[in-house]
């Protein structure tokens, strides 16, 4: 999972990222062919593929690409800190922590499938290979997704068309901020690192999630949305 | 201060003839040279919107990004005249003396950014007088909650008037402003993040409790 955190690191000569902008400079519409960065998450991708077929009525494509994306994101944090607060091994502070953030993830997967209405992606399948049944790994890759979805947030910011989704991004956007301080705190590390956040284009975000490994299915292809 | 937000933030000249798509398909050398250029035009660019005419009220246009970012500014030179005499007086300490160092740092460089991206058009330095909250620790723990929450709603507020080209320099900042907000709340054993959707305050909100605490002077 630490991984996320290290995406400069391992991509030392730019390839990935140079990768990442190519992706992100193709048209809208090829939004969904570029699930495959899921690395087969979405291999089944017709209920994905059928729902952006199916724009929400009041936004616009990119904006659904957009949410589809953030919702991915949301239903991977939800159902992680749901599974570890399940499990039973986090205690003290990594436990309240888990219980609150918990509830803030699944209320922003509820508000973006209201939001999307039946343009939602359905929820995929997660297995996240033992860290959230062990308090230390639990922390870690805590730490990586909060971060990540800030920087994922941040890098979509001035992408949407809409103004009142960019309200409703950022709000949720600076409670991911919150989080990703509040576990570092937690951990010992600096909550606030440094004086300016920099984000990353979905395609990274994309890329990072895959190496996770941590989402194995897509759902089922039922013919309707969730 | 990092590549990656050197954003041209007054850019009025490039506005309109460059979409998005482009920008993102842009390979990082040549974002990085626009940013370059962009801080060459920046002083011309803050003399040149004095001159623009008014637009209507609320559209976004580059003379309103300054407007915004001028409004930006004056929170930032609060909080880093705040966090710099609570570090100068030396009377905070355990990890509240910390955090006074690292987020007076902080907001200092937010200073710079904006004073340099908004050029000759950047408002200068208030007084201020903060009476006994950055000398003691209980009272500075309380105002350092209000003022980064205030900064929080208020870059909240801000984010859908500015124009695509400016908005992640804002929010690049907003993301820091709440995890500063999340670790002095912590520090304090209040909940870090106790919504799950941060609220937003208008122009004029944030204006009323700025004013409320009496610490601009002058």
């Amino acid at each position: 999972m630490s991984e996320l955190l290290t995406l400069e690191q391992v991509d030392q000569d730019g390839a990935i990222r140079e990768a990442a902008e190519r992706v992100e400079g193709d048209s809208r519409a090829d939004f969904l062919r570029r699930a495959v960065l899921f690395g087969g998450a979405f291999a089944g991708g017709g209920a994905a593929v059928a729902a952006l077929a199916k724009p929400a009525s009041a936004a616009s494509r990119n904006d659904v690409a957009i949410l589809n994306f953030a919702l991915t994101l949301e239903y991977l944090e939800a159902a992680f800190y749901t599974e570890a607060v399940r499990k039973g091994a986090l205690s003290g502070r990594t436990l309240e922590f888990a219980q609150i953030v918990a509830g803030h993830e699944r209320a922003h997967v509820a508000f973006l499938k209201k939001a999307l209405g039946s343009a939602a992606v359905a929820r995929p399948r997660f297995n996240f290979r033992g860290t959230t049944s062990n308090a230390a790994k639990f922390r870690a890759t805590a730490a990586a997704l909060e971060q990540t979805g800030v920087r994922a947030y941040g890098g979509q910011a001035a992408n949407i068309d809409a103004d009142a989704i960019l309200k409703a991004a950022v709000s949720i956007f600076t409670v991911e901020a919150r989080h990703a301080a509040w576990i570092r705190h937690i951990l010992g590390q600096a909550p606030a690192p440094r004086a300016f956040e920099t984000f990353l284009t979905m395609g990274q975000v994309l890329a990072a999630v895959a190496r996770t490994g941590f989402i194995v299915a897509a759902p089922p292809f039922t013919g309707k949305h969730t | 201060m990092p590549d990656l937000i050197t954003v041209a933030v007054v850019d009025p000249g490039a506005a309109t003839s460059e979409g998005r798509d482009e920008e993102n398909a842009a390979s990082r050398a040549s974002f990085l040279k626009r940013a370059v250029v962009g801080g060459g035009t920046l002083l011309t660019g803050g003399v040149l919107i004095g001159g623009l005419p008014s637009l209507a009220l609320g559209a976004k246009s580059a003379a309103q990004d300054v407007r915004i970012l001028n409004f930006a500014l004056l929170l930032e030179y609060l909080e880093a005249a705040f966090y710099t005499e609570a570090e100068a007086r030396g009377l905070l300490t355990g990890e509240t003396r910390k955090f006074a160092k690292v987020v007076g740092a902080h907001e200092r460089a937010h200073v710079a950014f904006l004073k340099k991206a908004l050029g000759s058009a950047a408002r200068s330095k208030p007084q201020f007088d903060f009476r006994d909250t950055t000398s003691v620790q209980s009272k500075f723990q309380s105002t350092a909650i209000a003022l980064e929450e205030t900064g929080v709603s208020a870059y909240s507020g801000q984010a859908a008037r500015l124009r695509r080209q400016t908005l992640p320099a804002a929010a690049s900042i907003l993301a820091v402003e709440a995890e500063h907000a999340s670790w002095i709340r912590d520090i304090v054993l209040r909940k870090p993040a106790p919504r799950a959707f941060d609220k937003a305050l208008t122009k004029a909100q944030v204006t009323n409790r700025v004013n409320a605490t009496g610490f601009i002077v002058g």
